[in-house]
């Protein structure tokens, strides 16, 4: 990376300054703030529609912003020169002439940046399309494929800042793995990275640092401990050999139980389950906690702003 | 990170990095018109025209009608309606195709992207207007071998005005057309419209109302160009006159609100 000399861990690389975006009556982006470090992979999560996607183009001068602004490494995207040296970005991997070839999409990408045509076989190899896909048209591709062309188009100019939006749409289990992969040692050798998408797991397992948005706004941020820091485990997920002994014990003791499956819900701790069944000698076969972890606070969290009114287990 | 101030963290350099230069823009943009399936088979398409109607002309034509001036005039006649389709798939791709998304996030000034299409556009029209006069070159050696015997001479003002001049306004109007529509097929359409709908209609309302028929060159753009490629080539100052004010409407006014869409305008 040309620029790792002036990475350094801890640093902003990108930072939002009360951004907000509005369309008409309708507010895109909210106030919102935040950074990216170097060498950590920032996810930005949020359901569809909370503004994700609209804060990434404002940050790259797609979209002009109502107020607040975005920089990266200091500078406006707009006053970077030659910006694909510096910045890769993937918002859409679909936003491609569809009769243009993989290898013509990089290409084209590689002269506007100034790099020799070898740098596009070298991309080609890193994301796993082959020479016969290089040269299929765009249209032909499956969405799996169109992420993987977009992605090497972001690390043509060999970037030390990636911005992705919901990079790991369309891949297939082993390909989510490969980027994660990819980004982590991208991040390691002092990148930035800033990811978007909606599914939790899949920013849980690479992100370092996790914005939630919801409604334009930002609800939390923070690693997992720190998101997870406030959560209390209220709800349990028990089964037991014998089922009605542990109802009865757990009743005495005042707490609700509903039958399960296999199992029973409880509303009390595990820890209070466990010591029921432990005072009446009752063999468990399974307990956890019944709350999901990050994937129940982002759902409490932006609960406002889902689509679905009912969303099971967040009865809290 | 207040203790580590003193350090520039999180900052990029950009200091040793050129902004691309126009040139560069300029043959990236002449590779898009040319590496599709459309774009590619359309110029080929065109120049296909050309010959084709050539040879036809070398059949039907009087031997005394085969000099190398009226051969000049078929690719004239044919490159005027299609060339500005070029740029017009040129500049509404971006949106329409979507890729403006990485065309302006590679350059996000703007005004350079739009300058390099404008260059692009004028280059690829030159470019087909020389192989096209390569044509009518060998349409003319054609016509000798049907038993003309051709005067090579070619008029001045018929080569600028009736073939140059008309090619580049019509790339010009192909411009200002994709840039206010934005749309590849509506583009096209509107185009089309313009070239060939609303000068029958015009003719049509001169052929009813005598009076419209003086007044037509002054508000119509098409109408106002005919004495470039028609008569003696050479318009006179009053018909120049007509072009300039038939011009600003047609095309200085729409590139101008053409481009400060492009400008502004959000690609998705």
């Amino acid at each position: 990376m040309r620029d790792a000399v002036a990475v350094r861990q801890g640093g902003r690389m990108i930072t939002v300054e009360r951004l907000t975006r509005k369309y008409g009556a309708f507010t895109a982006v909210d106030d919102v703030s935040f950074v990216a470090q170097p060498g950590r992979v920032t996810g930005f999560l949020g359901p569809n529609g909370a503004g994700k996607t609209t804060t990434m183009r404002v940050m790259v001068g797609l979209t002009p912003a109502t107020s607040g602004r975005v920089t990266i490494g200091g500078h406006l995207y707009k006053d970077i020169p030659n910006p694909g040296r510096h910045v890769g970005v993937l918002l859409d991997a679909s936003a491609q002439h569809a009769g243009r070839t993989g290898r013509e999409i990089l290409t084209l990408g590689a002269q506007t940046m100034g790099l020799p045509a070898t740098r596009v076989d070298e991309m080609l190899e890193l994301v796993s399309l082959s020479q016969t896909e290089s040269k299929r048209r765009l249209r032909n591709y499956s969405l799996g494929m169109k992420q993987r062309l977009g992605i090497a188009h972001a690390l043509l100019g060999d970037p030390s800042v990636l911005i992705l939006d919901e990079p790991a749409n369309g891949l297939d289990p082993a390909g989510i793995r490969w980027m994660r992969g990819l980004l982590k040692s991208y991040a390691d050798r002092g990148g930035t990275v800033l990811l978007s998408s909606h599914l939790l797991n899949e920013v849980e397992l690479i992100a370092d640092e996790m914005i939630l948005i919801g409604h334009g706004r930002i609800v939390a941020q923070g690693n997992k401990e720190q998101l997870l820091a406030g959560v209390d485990h209220k709800v349990t997920n028990v089964t037991a050999l014998d089922n009605e002994a542990l109802t009865r014990s757990l009743q005495a003791k005042g707490f609700t139980v509903t039958p399960a499956g296999t199992g029973l819900r409880v509303e009390a701790a595990p820890v209070d389950v466990g010591r029921a069944a432990a005072e009446n000698a009752i063999v468990l076969t399974d307990l956890r906690s019944a709350d999901g972890g990050l994937e129940d606070l982002f759902l409490e969290l932006t609960s406002d702003t889902q689509r679905e009114t009912v969303v099971p287990g967040t009865q809290a | 990170m207040s203790a580590t101030a003193a350090v520039p963290h999180g900052s990029l350099d950009v200091s040793s990095t050129d902004q691309v230069s126009m040139l560069t823009l300029a043959k990236v943009e002449i590779r898009k018109a040319l590496d599709t399936r459309a774009g590619f088979w359309f110029v080929i398409a065109i120049l296909g025209l050309v010959v084709l109607a050539e040879v036809i002309y070398s059949f039907a034509a009087d031997d005394t009608d085969k000099n190398f001036q009226d051969y000049l005039q078929i690719p004239g006649g044919i490159l005027g309606y299609f060339l500005p389709i070029i740029i017009i798939m040129l500049v509404t791709s971006e949106q329409s195709q979507r890729n403006g998304l990485v065309t302006f996030t590679l350059e996000p000034r703007r005004p350079r992207v739009v300058l390099a299409k404008l260059v692009a556009g004028v280059t690829l029209a030159v470019g087909v207007m020389v192989l096209a006069s390569v044509l009518a070159v060998a349409g003319t050696v054609f016509g000798m071998v049907t038993g003309a015997s051709p005067e090579w001479s070619v008029d001045g003002n018929l080569l600028f005005n009736g073939f140059v001049l008309s090619n580049l306004i019509g790339v010009f109007i192909g411009f200002a057309i994709a840039m206010l529509i934005m749309n590849t097929p509506g583009a096209i359409v509107a185009y089309f419209a313009y070239s060939l709908i609303l000068p029958i209609a015009v003719g049509i309302l001169g052929a009813l109302i005598t009076s419209f028929e003086d007044v037509a060159p002054w508000i119509e753009f098409n109408t106002a160009q005919t004495p470039l490629f028609t008569g003696d080539y050479t318009p006179t100052g009053e018909q120049w006159a007509q072009i300039l004010v038939t011009g600003t409407i047609w095309l200085v006014i729409p590139l101008c609100i053409g481009i400060w869409r492009l400008l502004r305008i959000e690609f998705k």
